[in-house]
C-alpha cells in the first residue's frame, strides 16, 4: 500500500475489503487495502474478472463489502444500508458507465438534472444546462438519448456525473463503447472537468494511453491488488 | 422537494413513452371492475325498484291474507280501523271460449282497487273493477285465445264480455308465481261465476292504504288479536319477498363470479407489473446509481401503477354502469322487474374499491422487489431482483386481502356461501401455483431428452427465470373456467330435461267436487280410455301449535321449518301416499276411525323437534283440529304428484267442506279432447296443463343458465388476458433463445416447435387438475348455490376441455409469433 502524501486529505480509506457474491458464495475480492488522496486520478487496470468493477462498486457505494472497512469522504460505508448509501452518493459521488445508461424517457437536461434533483438542489435545471454547455452540448438540451450519438450520450453521462460537483468521480470503461477519437475527446473533457472541480477521479480501463494520463495506476488480478504505482 | 413531489416529477418523465407494459393491468382491471360494476348496478337497481315500489307491488301499505274464506265481521272491522281497505279474491281457474280453455289466475277486485299504482288497459284507460258482466283480461290470454275486446269468455258458470286488455297490473309481482295469465273481474262478477264455494281453493286479500300510523305496528296489533285464525300479513317493505331473495342470491352469485374474475385478473396484474418493472430494471438501477432510494423508486412506480389502475377502474365503471340496460334486456324474464337506467353510486364505489384492493395486493410484490433492484447491477451483466424485501410485500398483500375479504363478507347477503367461495378460489390458486412449482422441480430432475427441441422445451420449464408457475396458474385458470362453464351448462340443461319426468301427469285439476270424483274420472276416460286419474283431498291449514309450543308465542320461527310459515296444503289418507316411506312409527289401519292422527314429513318433523305421540294443532277454515303424531316419513318431492308434509288420518276433516285435487296421466295428444269434455260438466274445476307450467320453468332455468354463462365469460376473458400476459412476460427470455437457435441454424418452424412442445406438455399436465377443479366448482354452483341436481355431460365437458387446450395453445403460439420475427443480427445488437 502506498502511503499518503502529507498534507492531503484521504478521500478513500479501505482496509481488509472482501466481497462474496452468489449462492454458493464466490469470493471476488480478497482483503484489499487502499488509500486515495483527494484530487488524485487513479487508473484501475486488470483482466476481465479481476475484480475491478466490484472494487469500484464498493468504493462508489453501489455494493456493500462482505467484510472490511470502507471510509469514503469521511463516511463509513459499512454502517450504511442500501438507501443510506444512495443518500451518501448524492452530491458526493459521480459515476460514468461504459454503456452510458441514460434514462431513455428523459431529455439530456433532465438526465443531468436528476442527481441534483434527488439531492434537493434548487436550481438543478439551470445547473444541468450549464454543465451540458460546458461539455459542448448546449444545443442538445432537449434531445432524448435516442436522438444523440454515442459520443454525445457519453458526454451527457459525464455532465450528469460532474454536475453535482462531486468529491469523487468513478468511470467504468468510459470509452469502451466509443471509437478512438470520440473516446479521447470524452476523456479530455472528463479530465478537464475533474481538475476544475478538484475532485478525485477513479477510472477503470484497459487503455494504457488513458492509464498513462492518471497520477496513479493500480493493477488487479484474481481479486487482489498486484501493483500500485504513482506516476 | 418532498420524495412524493420528486417521484411525481420522475413519473411524468417516465410516462412519456407508451406504458405498453401496463396494458395487462389496464385490461384486467377494466374487465374485473366492469363486471362487478355491471352486476352490482343491476342488483341495486332491482332492489331499489322493489323497495321504492313496495306499496304498488303489494297493493297497499299492509296486506292481510286468508285462505278459503273472507274476513269475519270483527276481523273486517279491525282491518278497516287501520285505513282505507281494498278487498281482492284470487284463485286458479279456467277461461273458456268456444272449444278453447286456458288456465288463468282469476282475480276479483272491489271498487277501491288499486289503492296504489294504476290498473291500465292497452287502450290507455286507467280503470278499477270492471262492471259485473265484464272482465279485464291479460295480454297473454288475449294472444293465446285470439280474443278481442267485446267478445265473450266463460268463467265458471258465467259469461263475461271482454271489457279491455290489461297493459299493467300494478300488484302483479306481489301476487307471486302465476300459473296462467290474469283475468280481473269485480267481486260481484266473481260471485256470478259460482266458483267461490265452501271448500274451494281461493285466497282473500285485504290491502290497506294507511293515512297514518306504522304498518308494522298495525300488523302486530292485528296478529296479536287474531293470532290463530290463519292470517298471513305483509307490509310494503316486504312486498315481494321471493323476488328480493332471488335478487339477493343471484346478486351474490354474480358478485362472486365478478370477484373471481377480478382475482384471476389479479394474477395478470401481478404478472403485468412484474414484467413492466423487469423491463425497467436498468432504469431503476440507474436512478439508484444517481442517488435514488428504494422509497423514491417505489413511489415512482406506485404512481404509474396507480394512474394506470385508475384509468382501468374508471373505464370499467363507465362501461359497467352503461351495460346495465343491456343486461336488463338480455336477462329478460329472469329479472322480477325491469329497472330504469340510473347511476348507482354504492355498487360502483364497491367495484372500484375491489379493483383498487386487487391492484394493491397483486402489484405489491413486484413493486417492492422492483424497487429493491441493486445499483451495483449496472456494473454486471444481469440485474436481478432481490428477495430480502418479500416480507414487506406480504404485509401489503395481507392488508389488501384482509380488506377485500372483510368488504365481501360485510356486503354479502349470504356470507357462508361467499366465504366458501373465497376459500375455494384461494385454494384453487394455491393448488395451481403448487403444481407449477412441482412441474419446475420435476423438469429439473428428469434425465435430459436426446432430441434437442424436446430438451430445450423441458429446460424452458425449469431454467432460472422460467415463468412456469405463472403460466401454469394462467393455463390452469383458463382450463378450469372452460370445464366449470361446460359442467354448469350441461347440468342445467339436464335439469331442464329432468323437469319432465318419465311419467309426468299431463294435467293437474283443482277443486274437483268430492261427491263427483267418480263422474270426473269417467268423463276423462270417455275421451282417453287409458287415462289414470288419481284424486286426493286438498285443504288449506295453518299449524298453530306443536308439542307444547304455540306458534303465536314464538318470537322467531325455527330455521328450515317452512311448515309454520302461513297456510299449507294438507290432506288425509287411508294408506301411505305414493312416494312416501315411513321412517318411524306406524301407519293407521285403513278403516281407522279413532281420534285424529297425523303423519309428518321427517325433515320438517326434525325442524320442529317433534316426537311420536306429540300433539299438533292446525287451523282449517277457522276451526282448530288437534291430532297426535303417529309416524314420520320421507317424501319424494320430485314425482310431480301431490305431496304433503302433513297427512291426517281419514275422517279428521270429514265435516269440513273441501274439494279434491287430481292428477291425470294420459297421452298428451288427448289433452284437448279431455279438456273439452271436462269443462262443460265441471265449470268450477281448474285444469292446468303440466306442459305449459314446465315450459315456464324451463324458460326461467334457461335464462338463468345464460346469465351464468355470460358472467363466467367475463372470468374467461380475464383468464385469457392473464394467459396472454404470462406469455408476453416470458417472451423476452424466449426471444434470446429464439435468436440463438436461429444463429445456430434452427428454422422458424423448429423455434415454434419448441414453444409448442412446452405448451403441450404444460397443458396436458394442467388439464387433469383443471378438470378436477372445474368439476368441483361447477358442483358447488349447481348443487349448493342453485340447488339443482348434479347432472353434467362428461363427454361435452371433456370436449370443451380439449377445445380449451386447443385455444390456449393457439393463443400461446400466436403470442410467440413476434419471437419468430426477431432477426438474429438485429436482436443480437439489442441484447
Amino acid at each position: 500500500m502506498i502511503a499518503p502524501d502529507n498534507g492531503r486529505n484521504m478521500v478513500i480509506d479501505a482496509r481488509g475489503v472482501t466481497l462474496s457474491l452468489g449462492n454458493p458464495p464466490t469470493q471476488i475480492l480478497h482483503g484489499l487495502d487502499l488509500n486515495v488522496e483527494q484530487g488524485t486520478s487513479v487508473a484501475l487496470l486488470g483482466p476481465s474478472g479481476s475484480g475491478k468493477s466490484s472494487l469500484m462498486a464498493i468504493l462508489a457505494g453501489l455494493e456493500r463489502a462482505s467484510s472490511g472497512v470502507v471510509r469514503v469522504d469521511d463516511l463509513d460505508f459499512g454502517a450504511l444500508d442500501e438507501d443510506g448509501l444512495a443518500r451518501a452518493r448524492r452530491g458526493r459521488i459521480g459515476i460514468v458507465l461504459q454503456a452510458f445508461h441514460l434514462l431513455p424517457t428523459m431529455t439530456a437536461r433532465e438526465n443531468v438534472a436528476v442527481p441534483m434533483e434527488l439531492a434537493g438542489v434548487a436550481d438543478a435545471y439551470d445547473r444541468a444546462a450549464a454543465e451540458l454547455e460546458a461539455v459542448g452540448l448546449g444545443h442538445r438540451l432537449d434531445h432524448y438519448p435516442t436522438q444523440l450519438s454515442g459520443g454525445e450520450q457519453q458526454r451527457v453521462a459525464v455532465a450528469r456525473a460532474l454536475a453535482p460537483r462531486p468529491a469523487l468521480v468513478f468511470a467504468d470503461e468510459p470509452t469502451g463503447n466509443l471509437d478512438t477519437a470520440t473516446g479521447a475527446a470524452v476523456m479530455d473533457l472528463l479530465f478537464a472537468r475533474y481538475t476544475e472541480l478538484e475532485a478525485t477521479l477513479f477510472v477503470i480501463t484497459h487503455d494504457p494511453v488513458l492509464a498513462a494520463r492518471c497520477n496513479r495506476v493500480i493493477e488487479m488480478a484474481d481479486g487482489r491488488i498486484v501493483a500500485d504505482r504513482r506516476q | 422537494m418532498s420524495d412524493w413531489a420528486l417521484a411525481g416529477r420522475l413519473t411524468r418523465r417516465d410516462l412519456r413513452t407508451r406504458f405498453r407494459g401496463l396494458r395487462l393491468l389496464l385490461v384486467c382491471l377494466f374487465l374485473g371492475v366492469g363486471a362487478l360494476a355491471a352486476i352490482g348496478s343491476l342488483a341495486t337497481s332491482i332492489e331499489g325498484e322493489l323497495a321504492s315500489r313496495g306499496q304498488v307491488l303489494l297493493g297497499g301499505d299492509v296486506e292481510f291474507e286468508i285462505g278459503q274464506r273472507r274476513a269475519e265481521a270483527d276481523e273486517r272491522q279491525a282491518i278497516t280501523a287501520t285505513g282505507r281497505v281494498s278487498e281482492t279474491v284470487r284463485m286458479q281457474s279456467m277461461a273458456i271460449r268456444g272449444e278453447q280453455s286456458v288456465p288463468i289466475e282469476l282475480k276479483g277486485v272491489d271498487g277501491a282497487y288499486p289503492l296504489y299504482g294504476q290498473l291500465s288497459l292497452t287502450d290507455g284507460r286507467k280503470v278499477s273493477a270492471p262492471p259485473a258482466d265484464n272482465a279485464w283480461i291479460g295480454t297473454a290470454l288475449a294472444d293465446r285465445m285470439g280474443a278481442k275486446v267485446g267478445e265473450t269468455i266463460r268463467l265458471g258458470s258465467a259469461k263475461f264480455k271482454i271489457g279491455g286488455i290489461i297493459a299493467d297490473e300494478p300488484d302483479r309481482l306481489g301476487e307471486g308465481f302465476a300459473l296462467g295469465p290474469v283475468v280481473i273481474v269485480s267481486l260481484d262478477g266473481l260471485g256470478r261465476t259460482g266458483l267461490i264455494q265452501l271448500g274451494s281453493l281461493y285466497k282473500t286479500k285485504y290491502r290497506v292504504r294507511m293515512s297514518e300510523g306504522n304498518p308494522a305496528a298495525a300488523v302486530k296489533t292485528f296478529e296479536a288479536r287474531f293470532a290463530e285464525a290463519g292470517w298471513e300479513t305483509r307490509t310494503r317493505d316486504r312486498a315481494a319477498p321471493g323476488a328480493s331473495r332471488f335478487v339477493d342470491r343471484m346478486g351474490d352469485f354474480l358478485t362472486l363470479v365478478g370477484l373471481a374474475a377480478l382475482a384471476i385478473a389479479g394474477i395478470g396484474i401481478g404478472g403485468g407489473v412484474s414484467s413492466y418493472l423487469a423491463a425497467r430494471r436498468r432504469n431503476i438501477a440507474t436512478l439508484k446509481v444517481l442517488g435514488a432510494t428504494s422509497g423514491i423508486v417505489a413511489r415512482v412506480y406506485l404512481i404509474q401503477i396507480a394512474v394506470v389502475a385508475l384509468v382501468g377502474i374508471v373505464a370499467g365503471l363507465i362501461v359497467g354502469a352503461a351495460t346495465t340496460p343491456l343486461l336488463v334486456t338480455l336477462a329478460g324474464q329472469v329479472l322480477p322487474v325491469s329497472p330504469d337506467f340510473a347511476i348507482q353510486p354504492a355498487p360502483l364505489a364497491l367495484a372500484a374499491l375491489y379493483g383498487l384492493l386487487i391492484a394493491l395486493g397483486a402489484a405489491a410484490m413486484p413493486l417492492v422487489q422492483g424497487a429493491d433492484v441493486p445499483a451495483a447491477g449496472l456494473l454486471r451483466g444481469a440485474i436481478d431482483g432481490r428477495t430480502g424485501s418479500r416480507w414487506r410485500a406480504f404485509g401489503w398483500i395481507a392488508l389488501a386481502a384482509g380488506l377485500l375479504i372483510t368488504t365481501v363478507m360485510l356486503t354479502a347477503a349470504q356470507p357462508r356461501i361467499s366465504s366458501a367461495f373465497l376459500v375455494s378460489v384461494a385454494g384453487a390458486l394455491l393448488l395451481l401455483a403448487a403444481l407449477g412449482w412441482a412441474i419446475r422441480a420435476v423438469a429439473s430432475r428428469i434425465p435430459h431428452p436426446n432430441r434437442p427441441l424436446l430438451r430445450l422445451a423441458v429446460a424452458g420449464l425449469h431454467r432460472p427465470g422460467a415463468r412456469t408457475v405463472s403460466l401454469v396458474v394462467a393455463l390452469g385458470l383458463g382450463l378450469t373456467l372452460f370445464v366449470l362453464l361446460a359442467a354448469i351448462r350441461t347440468s342445467l340443461d339436464a335439469n331442464i330435461q329432468r323437469t319432465v319426468p318419465a311419467r309426468a301427469p299431463a294435467l293437474f285439476a283443482l277443486d274437483v267436487p268430492r261427491d263427483r270424483a267418480t263422474e270426473f274420472s269417467q268423463t276423462i276416460r270417455q275421451s282417453s280410455a287409458t287415462a289414470e286419474v288419481a284424486t286426493v283431498p286438498l285443504l288449506r291449514g295453518t299449524v298453530i301449535a306443536y308439542g307444547r309450543t304455540r306458534v303465536a308465542d314464538l318470537t322467531k320461527l325455527p330455521p328450515e321449518a317452512f311448515i309454520l310459515r302461513g297456510e299449507r296444503g294438507i290432506t288425509y289418507a287411508a294408506a301411505t301416499p305414493v312416494g312416501s316411506t315411513l321412517t318411524e312409527g306406524r301407519w293407521w289401519p285403513a278403516n281407522y276411525s279413532g281420534p285424529p292422527l297425523v303423519s309428518v314429513e321427517a325433515v320438517q318433523a326434525k325442524a320442529l323437534g317433534l316426537k311420536l305421540g306429540d300433539p299438533l294443532t292446525v287451523s282449517v277454515l277457522g276451526q282448530e283440529v288437534t291430532a297426535r303424531v303417529a309416524s314420520f316419513r320421507t317424501v319424494q318431492w320430485d314425482t310431480m304428484g301431490f305431496n304433503f308434509v302433513l297427512v291426517f288420518s281419514p275422517g279428521t276433516f270429514a265435516d269440513f267442506p273441501h274439494n279434491l285435487s287430481a292428477t291425470v296421466n294420459m297421452p298428451p295428444a288427448k289433452t284437448g279432447a279431455v279438456m273439452r269434455a271436462l269443462l262443460p260438466r265441471f265449470p268450477s274445476v281448474s285444469v292446468i296443463e303440466v306442459g305449459g307450467v314446465l315450459k315456464q320453468i324451463q324458460d326461467v332455468v334457461r335464462q338463468l343458465s345464460t346469465a351464468i354463462a355470460a358472467a363466467a365469460s367475463v372470468a374467461i376473458l380475464a383468464g385469457i388476458a392473464v394467459l396472454i400476459g404470462a406469455i408476453t412476460a416470458a417472451r423476452e427470455m424466449r426471444t434470446y433463445d429464439a435468436v440463438m437457435l436461429k444463429v445456430l441454424g434452427a428454422t422458424r418452424a423448429q423455434v415454434l416447435g419448441v414453444q409448442a412442445i412446452e405448451y403441450v406438455l404444460l397443458s396436458l399436465i394442467v388439464a387433469g387438475v383443471a378438470l378436477a377443479l372445474g368439476l368441483g366448482g361447477a358442483w358447488y354452483v349447481v348443487v349448493q348455490i342453485f340447488q339443482f341436481e348434479w347432472l353434467p355431460d362428461v363427454g361435452a365437458v371433456l370436449l370443451t376441455l380439449g377445445a380449451g387446450v386447443a385455444i390456449t395453445l393457439i393463443i400461446g403460439l400466436l403470442g410467440s409469433l413476434p419471437i419468430l420475427a426477431a432477426r438474429p443480427a438485429q436482436a443480437l445488437r439489442a441484447l
